[in-house]
């Protein structure tokens, strides 16, 4: 049952190879790019040359320092992303299947969710000061929404006859919840994943510039403080390449999980 | 000339009248005006009648899927007031699970309701690939819907509904999508699953819905003829072909007279109702 969802593409190595020389084409030419700019500014603190970048990059890592922040920012992204999705998951279930859920929740859902995370940072100084807490509390509010909107959406799109046909044959309504409605939603709470992965990894590093002692969005302050310029961005090349890998990550789950929904569109 | 199976109606139409409001404009839409009709146990009955003229409605409400605004539909003299798994339906759109499989699709109601209790898992899987194998869809068992053709879907929806084997079998247009060939094999097969050549008793009632005239004559006891705007029903014609039919059923001139007559009465109902839907100056659906 294990089946490739990749429409049409040609699958395995061969693509997957072509993609990577196609990034690392990219990568060269933004290299570059980047080189000849910093030649032009010639001034190392505001813009150094990749090559340093690199070198420091190197040598954040021999020394472990960097598995020491990545570690304790995976860490805190990891358990702040499940809290969201343990509560959001099952609240965007109860708004979508019971429009008294919604009709209570709904207003307070639409006064909060145009509050950027970053807006309670100040405030989370006040009530968490400085440590896990702050960036825990303040991914799990930004990536608490997309969870809980994409699964109301999501189950509230249920196609109509779906749950008929699942009816005339006589399944109880928890069924009908559980095989019906919650597989219908399922892509939508996946792309939702998606999204709040995304999130979660933007509020992380500006959550951890201010209110945290220790993570990669730490680091990057520290080293600015100390004008170590190749060293911030070291480290922000490392953010960008976790924040991609965890998105790998998430679309190889949704094609895992969803293999039937890459063909829907073709659906009558 | 069909005869009452000793054991009395299996379902009854009762001065059943259904309107919908329409959400917007909150205008009333007849979709079936006063309808009477009984359906005996073991009856192969059909409803044939031009594009919106209620048939759709009609068998959703002996599905319980909706109820009659007036009036009562019943199942073995009992109201019905919801869906059961005694009355299965195939959709008019196939309705099949995107996430399911063929099999897993097939094996829906027998796995999650009642009529798959007491199965074992062995016997579930069993009759599932049965009913899979009757309909043709052998060696498709782990597509998915969107997998397949529009009348590959509509097997999978028919032996879905097989599968769960319910008392009633309630079928709309479920062969719309077929071609010509296996039209005609799946007809035949399914007066073989209704049980036209064995005991009387043993058949489970079924109430189809088409838009083939020919169809029409060639599967049923009875044929129920529907006018539309409003839809009611205008006519019920006795078949009498004998069974089984065959294809030589096809040739016969009953059978061409009987296709004419129906022919003729709606013929005269789609005239009327496409000057009725013109000077209403709405497009139907
Ligand atoms: N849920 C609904 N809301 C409003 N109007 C409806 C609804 N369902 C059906 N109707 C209307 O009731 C009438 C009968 O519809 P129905 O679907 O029963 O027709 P039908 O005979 O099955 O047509 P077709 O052959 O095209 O499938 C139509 O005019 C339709 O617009
Ligand atoms: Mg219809």
């Amino acid at each position: 049952m294990a089946r490739a969802a990749d429409s049409g593409a040609p699958p395995g190595r061969q693509w997957r190879q072509s993609t990577v020389l196609l990034y690392l084409r990219s990568l060269l030419a933004l290299a570059i790019i980047w080189s000849l700019i910093a030649l032009w500014v010639g001034n190392h603190v505001i813009l150094p040359q990749p090559t340093s970048v690199a070198y420091e990059l190197f040598r954040l890592i021999a020394s472990g320092e960097m598995l020491v922040h990545a570690a304790v920012s995976l860490w805190r992204l990891a358990l702040s992303y499940a809290l969201a999705a343990l509560i959001g998951i099952p609240l965007g279930l109860l708004m979508g299947l019971w429009p008294w859920a919604s009709d209570l929740l709904d207003p307070v859902v639409e006064i909060l969710r145009p509050i950027s995370g970053i807006a309670w940072i100040p405030l989370a100084l006040f009530i968490f000061g400085i440590g896990n807490e702050l960036p825990i509390f303040i991914i799990t509010y930004v990536a608490l929404f997309p969870f809980l909107l994409n699964t109301m959406a999501g189950v509230r799109a249920t196609d109509r006859t779906l749950v008929r046909a699942a009816r005339t044959m006589g399944v109880d309504q928890r069924t009908i919840v559980r095989h019906v409605m919650i597989p219908s939603a399922l892509p939508q709470i996946l792309t939702g994943a998606r999204i709040a992965g995304g999130a979660a990894w933007m509020s992380l590093v500006a959550a951890e510039l201010i209110g945290a002692p220790s993570g990669l969005g730490f680091a990057i302050e520290w080293y600015r403080q100390l004008l170590m310029t190749p060293k911030v961005i070291a480290v922000i090349v490392v953010i960008s390449l976790l924040g991609y890998l965890t998105d790998r990550g998430l679309r190889w789950l949704q094609q895992r999980l969803t293999p039937w929904s890459t063909g829907i569109g073709a659906n009558p | 000339m069909s005869q009452p199976v000793p054991s009395g109606p299996k379902l009854r139409l009762d001065g059943v009248r259904k309107t919908f409001t329409v959400p917007r404009s909150g205008a009333t839409v007849v979709a079936v005006e006063t309808a009477d009709l009984t359906i005996e146990a073991g009856e192969f009955l059909t409803i044939v009648g031009p594009s919106g003229c209620g048939k759709s409605t009609i068998l959703n409400m002996l599905a319980g899927l909706e109820l009659p605004t007036e009036g009562t539909v019943a199942m073995d003299g009992r109201t019905i007031t919801g869906p059961a798994a005694e009355r299965g339906m195939v959709f008019q759109d196939y309705a099949l699970f995107p996430w399911k499989t063929v099999f897993e699709n097939v094996e829906f109601g027998l796995r999650y309701g009642p009529h798959g209790k007491g199965l074992s898992t062995a016997e579930r899987r069993r009759r599932v690939a049965r009913c899979v194998e009757l309909v043709g869809l052998g060696g498709s068992e782990q597509k998915y819907p969107h997998e397949l053709s529009g009348g590959m879907r509509q097997r999978c929806g028919i032996a879905r509904l097989v599968a769960n084997e319910p008392d009633v079998l309630l079928m709309d247009e479920p062969f719309a999508a077929l071609d010509a060939q296996t039209r005609i094999i799946l007809q035949e097969e399914l007066l073989r699953i209704w049980g036209e050549t064995g005991n009387r008793a043993e058949r489970r009632t079924v109430v189809f819905i088409t838009h083939a005239i020919d169809e029409a004559v060639f599967l049923s006891d009875r044929v129920v003829v529907m006018s539309a705007h409003p839809g009611r029903i205008i006519e019920v014609l006795d078949v009498g072909l004998p069974r089984p039919r065959t294809d030589a059923t096809r040739t016969r001139p009953e059978f061409q007279a009987l296709s004419q007559a129906i022919w003729n009465l709606i013929r005269d109902e789609v005239y009327r109702a496409a000057t009725a839907a013109g000077s209403a100056g709405g497009a139907r659906d």
